[in-house]
Formats: C-alpha cells, sequence, structure tokens
C-alpha cells in the first residue's frame, strides 16, 4: 500500500529534489544502520514525506552526508538525517513488520528483534511511548485484516482504519501539534488505502479478492465519484497541513501534496481508459 | 483575548508566510525550553501559551475563510470561542485506541451558526420527532458522536430529509466524510427547495474546490510517455520487481 505520496519531479526544482532525494537516502541508510537490509529493502517514498513534514514542523537539527549505494553505485548520493529520521525509520518497520507477518516462519523471533531495535537506547517515557504506538498501530491493522476478511463495505470505516494508523505514524510527540497532525494524518491515511483500492479494483474482481469499491464499481460515474472522494480526503489533509507553521522545506511538501499524490492516480486511469478503449473497439 | 495579529506582532494583512514565520520567531524566544533559568520564566511561559492561542486563531480563521468563503459572523465566532467542539464526544473510533483529538473539531462548520438559526425558524413540524430532536441539540453541542447514535436509532423507513441532514453533519464531524457528502446530497434530493441542504453540499464540495484552485500553482500531473512523473513511477515498479523491493537505494558498506 506505498508509493502513493510522492513528488511530481516535472514540477519540481533540481535543488529542491535534491533534498528531498537526500532526505531519502538518510532514512534509507538509518534503516540498513539499525535494521540490516530487511529494514533497508522496506524504504519507501511515502514515509520519506512524513520524515520531511515532521522535519519542517519541528526543524531538528540535521546533518548531511554522503554515501554510494547499490541502486547509484558510480556517484556519490548526499544524505540528511536528524532525530526524525530514526522514528520514521522505526515506523517504517512497524508497518512493513505487520504486513509480512503471514510471510515469515520465524515470525515472533524477528517480531522479538524488531522490538528490542524499535526501543534501544530510549528513555522510560520514551519507552511507554512507543510501546503504546505499536501496539496501538498493530492492534489497528489487526482490525482492518480481520473487518476486509468480514467483507465490510463501508468505505469511511475501512479507509478509516488506516486513516488511524497513518494518523499514529505522524503523531511522533504528543504537544500541540498532536491534533492537527493527526487529522493530516489521518486523511491522508483515507486517501492511501482508497487510491489503492482505486488502483487494484479490475484485479480484485477478477480475482474475488477484497476491495472497498467493489459496490460502487458499476456505477456508471465510477471514475468522477472516485475523484472526487480522493479530492475531498486530500482537500481535508491539506486544510490541516496549511495550519501548522511549516516554513522549511514547505515547496516540496506541497509539490507533494497537491500535485505528486495524483502521478499514480493518473498513471492508473489512463491505463484504464486504454484499456475500455481496446475491448470497446 | 488580545487581538491575535497584536500578539505576533503583525498587522490584519500579513501573508500566511508572515504569520508562520512570526509565530515561529515569538515561539522559540518564549518556549518554556529557552527560559529555564530566566528568573520571569512564569511570565514567559504565560507569553508562549498567548502566541500559541494566537497561531491556532489566525490559522483557524484563514482556512475555515478559505473553505468557506469567510462564513457568517455567527457562524465563525460559535466555532472558535471554545474549544467544546473537542468535546468527548467528538472522538473518531474507540478511545481504547487511545486516539488523539477528534474529528469534531474541524469544521467549525461555518454553518453551524446558520444552522443553530434555521432550526428555529423551519420548525415546522420536522423536529416533533424526539430522536431528531436530540441529534440537533447534539450536533450543536459538537457531540457527533452520541448525534450518530441517536439518529442510527430511527428506523430506516422513518429517514426524512431533516435525518440526513443531521446525519451528513455527523458524519463529516466524526470524520466520514464519504457518507457524508452522500447524505447531504440525498437530504437535499429529497426537498430540493431547501437552501440549508443545497449549502451543506457546497460546503462540503467547496473542500475540494479550495484545493483545487491551490493545486493550479503546483502543476497537475500530466501523463504520457515522456513525462518524467510518468517514468518515476514506472521506474519504481520495475525496481519492484527485480530487486524484490522498492529502491533498494543507499547501501551500506558491505554493497558495493
Amino acid at each position: 500500500m506505498f508509493g502513493y505520496i510522492i513528488v511530481n519531479k516535472a514540477e519540481m526544482k533540481y535543488k529542491e529534489f535534491d533534498i528531498y532525494h537526500s532526505y531519502y537516502c538518510g532514512l534509507c541508510r538509518k534503516l540498513k544502520e539499525k535494521y540490516g537490509i530487511w529494514g533497508q529493502i522496506s524504504i519507501n517514498y511515502d514515509m520519506t514525506f512524513v520524515l520531511m513534514l515532521l522535519t519542517g514542523l519541528y526543524e531538528p537539527e540535521t546533518v548531511s552526508g554522503t554515501c554510494r549505494c547499490i541502486a547509484h553505485p558510480f556517484e556519490e548520493q548526499g544524505t540528511l538525517s536528524n532525530v526524525i529520521t530514526e522514528y520514521v525509520a522505526d515506523m517504517n518497520v512497524v508497518l512493513t513488520n505487520f504486513k509480512c507477518q503471514d510471510d515469515w516462519e520465524d515470525e515472533k523471533k524477528l517480531h522479538k528483534y524488531i522490538y528490542g531495535k524499535l526501543l534501544e537506547g530510549k528513555s522510560k517515557k520514551r519507552k511507554d511511548f512507543y510501546t503504546e504506538k505499536v501496539r496501538n498501530i498493530n492492534m489497528m491493522m489487526y482490525d482492518l485484516a480481520e473487518a476486509e476478511k468480514e467483507n465490510k463495505k463501508d468505505i469511511d470505516t475501512m479507509s478509516g482504519m488506516f486513516g488511524q494508523v497513518m494518523a499514529q505514524i505522524v503523531v511522533c510527540r504528543e504537544d500541540e501539534w498532536s491534533e492537527n497532525l493527526g487529522r493530516l494524518g489521518f486523511y491522508l491515511g483515507k486517501f492511501i488505502y482508497l487510491l489503492d483500492a482505486y488502483e487494484d479494483i479490475e484485479e480484485d474482481i477478477q480475482k474475488g479478492t477484497y476491495n472497498p469499491l467493489k459496490k460502487k464499481y458499476d456505477n456508471p460515474d465510477f471514475e468522477d465519484e472516485c475523484k472526487t472522494i480522493l479530492t475531498m480526503m486530500m482537500s481535508e489533509c491539506c486544510k490541516e497541513f496549511e495550519k501548522l507553521p511549516i516554513l522549511e522545506n514547505v515547496e516540496i511538501l506541497r509539490n507533494i501534496l497537491y500535485s505528486g499524490v495524483w502521478c499514480r492516480y493518473e498513471v492508473v486511469r489512463e491505463k484504464r481508459i486504454r484499456q475500455r478503449e481496446k475491448t470497446d473497439e | 483575548m488580545n487581538d491575535p495579529y497584536r500578539v505576533l506582532e503583525l498587522g490584519r494583512d500579513a501573508s500566511e508566510e508572515e504569520i508562520k514565520k512570526s509565530y515561529k520567531a515569538l515561539s522559540r524566544r518564549y518556549h518554556p525550553d529557552a527560559n529555564i533559568n530566566n528568573p520571569s520564566k512564569v511570565q514567559a511561559e504565560e507569553k508562549f501559551k498567548e502566541i500559541q492561542a494566537a497561531y491556532t486563531q489566525i490559522m483557524k480563521e484563514r482556512t475555515e475563510g478559505y473553505q468557506y468563503n469567510g462564513g457568517s459572523a455567527y457562524g465563525r465566532n460559535s466555532s472558535y470561542g471554545q474549544n467544546s467542539s473537542y468535546g468527548s464526544g467528538s472522538r473518531y473510533g474507540e478511545d481504547s485506541y487511545g486516539g488523539f483529538g477528534g474529528f469534531g473539531g474541524f469544521g467549525g462548520f461555518g454553518g453551524f451558526g446558520g444552522f443553530g438559526g434555521s432550526g428555529q425558524g423551519a420548525n415546522t413540524g420536522y423536529e416533533e420527532d424526539s430522536y431528531l430532536r436530540a441529534a440537533g441539540n447534539y450536533i450543536r453541542s459538537g457531540y457527533y458522536k452520541e448525534a450518530r447514535t441517536t439518529l442510527d436509532g430511527v428506523e430506516p423507513q422513518d429517514r426524512n430529509a431533516r435525518w440526513y441532514y443531521y446525519s451528513a453533519i455527523a458524519n463529516s464531524g466524526l470524520g466520514n466524510n464519504v457518507a457524508a457528502l452522500e447524505h447531504a446530497r440525498r437530504a437535499s434530493a429529497m426537498e430540493p427547495g431547501n437552501s440549508d441542504y443545497q449549502d451543506l453540499v457546497k460546503q462540503f464540495e467547496s473542500g475540494g474546490s479550495w484545493y483545487t484552485q491551490r493545486q493550479a500553482s503546483y502543476g497537475y500531473p500530466t501523463t504520457g510517455s515522456g513525462n518524467i512523473c510518468f517514468r518515476l513511477i514506472i521506474a519504481n515498479l520495475i525496481c519492484n520487481v527485480c530487486c524484490g523491493g522498492s529502491g533498494m537505494c543507499c547501501g551500506g558498506g558491505g554493497f558495493y
């Protein structure tokens, strides 16, 4: 369910893209350092957004560096990282850990390992905060998986569950911004969940797997309705974003929120239209 | 409360960026952490709280401003006079998650003001039903969860336009914005002449147009083989397939 919250590179300055990419590389490095290869392959752009969002809000001291990597073996890559990089790396692992739980044989051992790494070096207060957060996220993801098994159809309920998960992730501490961030994450999560459903709808119908949009799919205005719903989610999300006192890299964040999030949507829509034309011919 | 703009040392015409800048500078100066050894740290903390409140008020005013075209003065006052809209009833989901805050606060529903008024004016038997009356009261106080429960107690065959109207507001307050829009449209379709219902639909839809307006300056992605955005996605998809994971970037020591 990742890869939706990205930049629209075409509308970006080179310098901005470099910054964005440096945060991405910083996160990737942190994942590798803390969780090894398992952590590293779980990296995604969506979490880079969360990282830059929280960095813009809290402006922690950020260190720049360089690294080489397997994806670009001949060039040195710039990295930017700070205390939030670690938080986001942890959250990234919590999310992907849950996703893969079914696949791993010695799931418990791994869970224990990850859990230990998560809490490493944290103060008592921070440990409690993390423990509760991880428990909440796991509980919500579990509930969501169960609701999908039960074939629940209410769009708000289903997407809202993932919204709650995202809210948990973006609220990295309890303070005056928790409420705004929580709502921002909630609607962003709803957006991600529904865009994912929108992308997979045909496949899910074919395979008979769960999809919350199935009921709407037969409506002649399915496309318009999906667009309206998705726009509504981003609109609510952005209303909260604009209330936050973010100045640093705000143009990159806005590029993502107002433009980048629609890249994948457009690719999917275009493909669908072309396929329909083909079948009509 | 003092004029929030004066607290932030700004004029009323300050841009959003100026507001954020000024807030950041001032809150840094008066932040409790920065004043631990300050003999007048109590005053500093007071000042910090004042700055916080001023900022929150201005941002709320501005977001609701462009969202609801300014809204009526009445609606506005009622929406930030107090924090009651964040009250216990407005939490989304179960408290067992230890969720944060409610989704009730947000709308402020500029419309609420007008809505209270219309409730009095248009008391033409709609609210004879005690369920609807109770739901209306809950909504006016920001207790969306209670309103929802009350509304759900009405039998499906008894659900009239007013029911859908209240249901739309309650859903919106609970973060269920898809159902909110559906129910507002339903209310409006059942009673096309009612301007309250039409306004609510517009209110929900205008959130979208506010967004689209802002979107214009960031460029909407276009597809086509030459487009960079498109290529970035394709590259990601391919990468997913062959590396078994997305974007294996920045390998550490052992990788090269």
